[in-house]
């Protein structure tokens, strides 16, 4: 907007010039003034600027509602006096009453003209600019959610105590919150806010709520405390991950989720991630296919979760001893769970599935992808590169021993044969 | 050995004469010296007799939690995911039996031999070739399939001798040739620098030192020999048992205390944590080695009824009356034996009477506990 009342600006002084220029060639005077009266009269300085300012920015009322004058490339009102000062102009004058006291001490102070301060016009265009930049809301990177500023993933602490019960040790975290439009007789087109949060105390005790309401901090409010009311109970497998790998679904969105061992973390859908911090689970693979939908997954997960058998469940279905085998622990064969009475060999059948982990996902098996090569790695320079550096492979392990061995890369032979570079010096 | 004659001295009052001179010894701050097996008698007989390997197997009171534990994470690094089975109790059976054997095969103990001799062997004397060269010449047979120690490794010194080389060098080139995992060419800091080693020791690193020099050396180097020495030494001096037991290293570490019978601070430790039972295979397990103690055949022939009973990994809650009989032979004997060949008399003894207490109280609490139930 600036720099168009600039340009207007422009075209206004540039006539007043030229008019100017025409009026000198008359020779019989020998001053510059014009003898014809200049109106510099248009719009720009007839209106006041907050009317030129809502014909730039004001847009239609069948535009606003298609979103006209939203979003990137929008106009938006700026003072453009802020930081002008009256008394305070181009050439740096001392007014005495108006830029400055009329005595000081003693002295009565003159008119005068002050050096000219260079750097004021800049000063200027910074205050003037420093209006229009985007401020971005600055968070702590502990409170930072999933995407900036935005809500999802951030935690909003626990549900609210109800009569004399607190929630201690809980914490919420928002899943999901947007704005609905839901149509009305009597108001036309209004917005709601929905909001999908997760709570729980990291000890097995989780559950999710689902809030509506005209404002968002609302619908948040509502969505925490309804989480609060709808707690469930899961169990931990030593305090670190699920039973056993399992297949869930909702709606169109499947999800197959992999136990996996200590120190391996949470390969998930953030939502997931969200949902298993919030339980306690701190290792498992999960991978979500077909529909993304967030409310979807959410529901699946705690479906699948609550689907869940203990080992002692699983034995007591199979009537089998049910044996863990840890590659760390030298697979030593770890009964788990044992049944109150064990089969034989002779009255298991012989299409039962017998394998654990088909039994568990009840025979649906997760589409393990091709991996397929680098694309580098087909190429002919990549063959070059390999036999070139063949010889260089294990380089780096002798200068460690080296280091180790002398304090520097040097051998046994260094003494009795010196580099050159140093038998010159 | 300076530890073995303080402890000699504290107990045996009779030894007055050398006690100026153990005072000496003992004020000086703990240094352990090593001793080895280089005396007249080869301990290898006697290690690997089936007797003696039966007894340092059950003093080892191997617990499979421990034998079975996570070392490291095999180079991955994140840990592999368990797998699960569901098994009859036929397959289980069999799972524990292999299960066994790899507990046999990781508890396998180092071999206990007397030390090396050197190879002085000359296979000729060509003094025409004096003066050849100023440079020794190795031959080393690199046939594949031949054992380290049969491989042909020879050197031709600068006078023109033909030798067999000795131990180091046949080592280093063993190694040059055929590399083990885990063995380096020079002797490793924590081996050759005593100060590195005592560090170790003191923060209890002691299963990682006994491990690493298993690697390093040969069972009959004098290096090897010297680091376990210094190391059993120095579990021995802060009775840390506990921490080699479940090892393959604890029976070693008992023969080699038995061979200098000096177990008696292993046999107090055992004493006052209640394990009677391995007292006496530790009496018969002197008596099998040096033969010197106090009713060694009752304890010889207690030890064969012991060993078919369950290992007591923990303090049992209730008893039997088999275990009762048994456990009251076991004091009995062990207490001819600290008043015959023990040199810890006084404290030993201060430890049985705690246990006969706190024994005769688990037999009155189990006897009670079978006539409430009406059991006879």
């Amino acid at each position: 907007m600036s720099t168009k009342i600039l340009t207007l600006c422009n075209i206004i002084s540039r006539p007043v010039n030229v008019l100017l220029k025409q009026n000198n060639v008359t020779p019989n005077l020998k001053t510059n003034f014009s003898t014809t009266s200049v109106s510099c009269i248009s719009f720009f300085n007839k209106l006041p600027a907050e009317k030129l300012w809502k014909s730039v920015t004001s847009v239609s009322n069948a535009g606003a509602k298609k979103g006209r004058g939203r979003g990137t490339g929008r106009i938006r009102i700026r003072d453009l006096n802020r930081g002008q000062v009256i008394g305070v102009g181009k050439i740096n004058m001392l007014w005495p009453g108006l830029s400055a006291p009329v005595i000081r001490g003693r002295e009565l102070l003159k008119q005068q003209r002050l050096p000219d301060d260079q750097e004021r016009l800049e000063k200027l265009t910074k205050i003037r600019d420093s209006m229009t930049k985007f401020r971005r809301i600055r968070l702590n990177p502990i409170e930072r959610g999933w995407s900036g500023s935005k809500l999802p993933g951030r935690s909003l602490g626990p549900p609210d105590p109800i009569g004399e019960d607190e929630f201690t040790g809980f914490d919420t975290k928002v899943l999901q919150l947007r704005s609905l439009l839901i149509m009305k007789g009597s108001l036309g087109r209004t917005r709601n806010f929905q909001a999908m949060v997760v709570t729980g105390n990291g000890q097995g005790l989780a559950g999710f709520g689902l809030g509506r309401a005209k404002e968002a901090p609302a619908a948040l409010r509502k969505a925490k405390n309804r989480a609060g009311q709808k707690l469930m109970h899961f169990e931990i497998y030593n305090g670190h991950t699920i039973y056993h790998d399992f297949f869930t679904a909702f709606g169109k969105t499947k999800i197959f989720v992999q136990k996996k061992n200590e120190g391996y973390g949470l390969m998930c859908h953030r939502a997931i991630k969200e949902i298993c911090q919030a339980i306690g689970i701190k290792d498992l693979r999960a991978k979500v296919e077909g529909s993304n939908n967030l409310q979807h997954i959410v529901k699946a997960f705690f479906i699948g979760l609550l689907q869940q058998r203990t080992h002692q469940q699983l034995a007591e279905e199979k009537k089998l001893h049910l044996v863990e085998y840890k590659d760390e622990n030298e697979n030593f064969p770890k009964v788990v769970a044992s049944p109150s009475e064990v089969r034989t060999k002779d009255q298991i059948q012989k299409n039962e599935t017998l394998d654990f982990t088909q039994y568990v996902m009840k025979d649906k098996v997760i589409l393990k992808k091709r991996k397929f090569p680098r694309f580098y790695e087909t190429m002919p320079h990549y063959k070059v590169y390999l036999k070139k550096y063949e010889k260089y492979r294990n380089h780096e392990k002798i200068r460690l021993n080296l280091k180790t061995e002398y304090g520097e890369v040097k051998s046994f032979l260094t003494d009795k044969y010196p580099e050159k570079a140093e038998q010159e010096a | 050995m300076s530890l073995i004659f303080r402890r000699l001295a504290r107990n045996n009052p009779r030894n007055i004469v050398t006690d100026a001179q153990i005072l000496i010894i003992s004020s000086r701050k703990l240094s352990l010296v090593p001793s080895l097996y280089d005396g007249d008698q080869d301990p290898a007989p006697k290690f690997f007799s089936s007797n003696v390997q039966i007894l340092l197997k059950r003093l080892t009171r191997p617990d499979f939690n421990k034998v079975f534990r996570k070392r490291t994470n095999h180079g991955f690094s994140v840990l592999k995911t368990p797998s699960y089975k569901f098994l009859t109790n036929e397959e289980l059976e069999e799972e524990i039996a292999k299960a066994n054997e790899k507990a046999d095969r990781l508890l396998q103990m180092p071999p206990v031999v007397k030390i090396q001799q050197h190879i002085e062997d000359v296979l000729s004397n060509d003094p025409a070739l004096i003066g050849y060269d100023t440079a020794k010449y190795i031959f080393t047979d690199i046939t594949f399939g031949v054992a380290n120690e049969h491989r042909i490794i020879i050197e031709r010194d600068p006078d023109g001798t033909l030798r067999s080389c000795d131990h180091d060098v046949r080592k280093r080139l063993n190694q040059a040739y055929f590399p083990l995992n885990g063995r380096k060419l020079r002797e490793p800091l924590m081996f050759a620098d005593i100060e590195k080693l005592n560090s170790l020791l003191d923060r209890e690193k002691y299963e990682f030192v006994l491990d690493r020099a298993c690697v390093q050396y040969e069972p009959d180097e004098p290096s090897y020999q010297r680091v376990t020495s210094i190391t059993y030494q120095h579990v021995d001096s802060k009775s840390k048992y506990e921490l080699l037991r479940s090892t393959r290293h604890f029976g070693p570490m008992t023969f080699y205390l038995t061979w200098h019978k000096s177990m008696d601070n292993l046999m107090l430790e055992l004493i006052q944590g209640g394990a009677v039972r391995e007292a006496v295979l530790l009496s018969a397990l002197r008596q099998d080695i040096h033969g010197d103690v106090a009713n060694g055949d009752v304890a010889r022939t207690l030890a064969q009824q012991i060993l078919p009973t369950p290992v007591q990994l923990t303090k049992p809650e209730t008893l039997t009356e088999e275990d009762i009989q048994l456990d009251s032979k076991c004091v009995e004997c062990i207490e001819k034996y600290i008043t015959g060949t023990s040199s810890m008399k006084s404290q030993q003894e201060l430890a049985l009477q705690g246990f006969r207490e706190y024994y005769q109280q688990l037999i009155d609490l189990s006897r009670g506990l079978k006539k409430a139930h009406g059991k006879q």
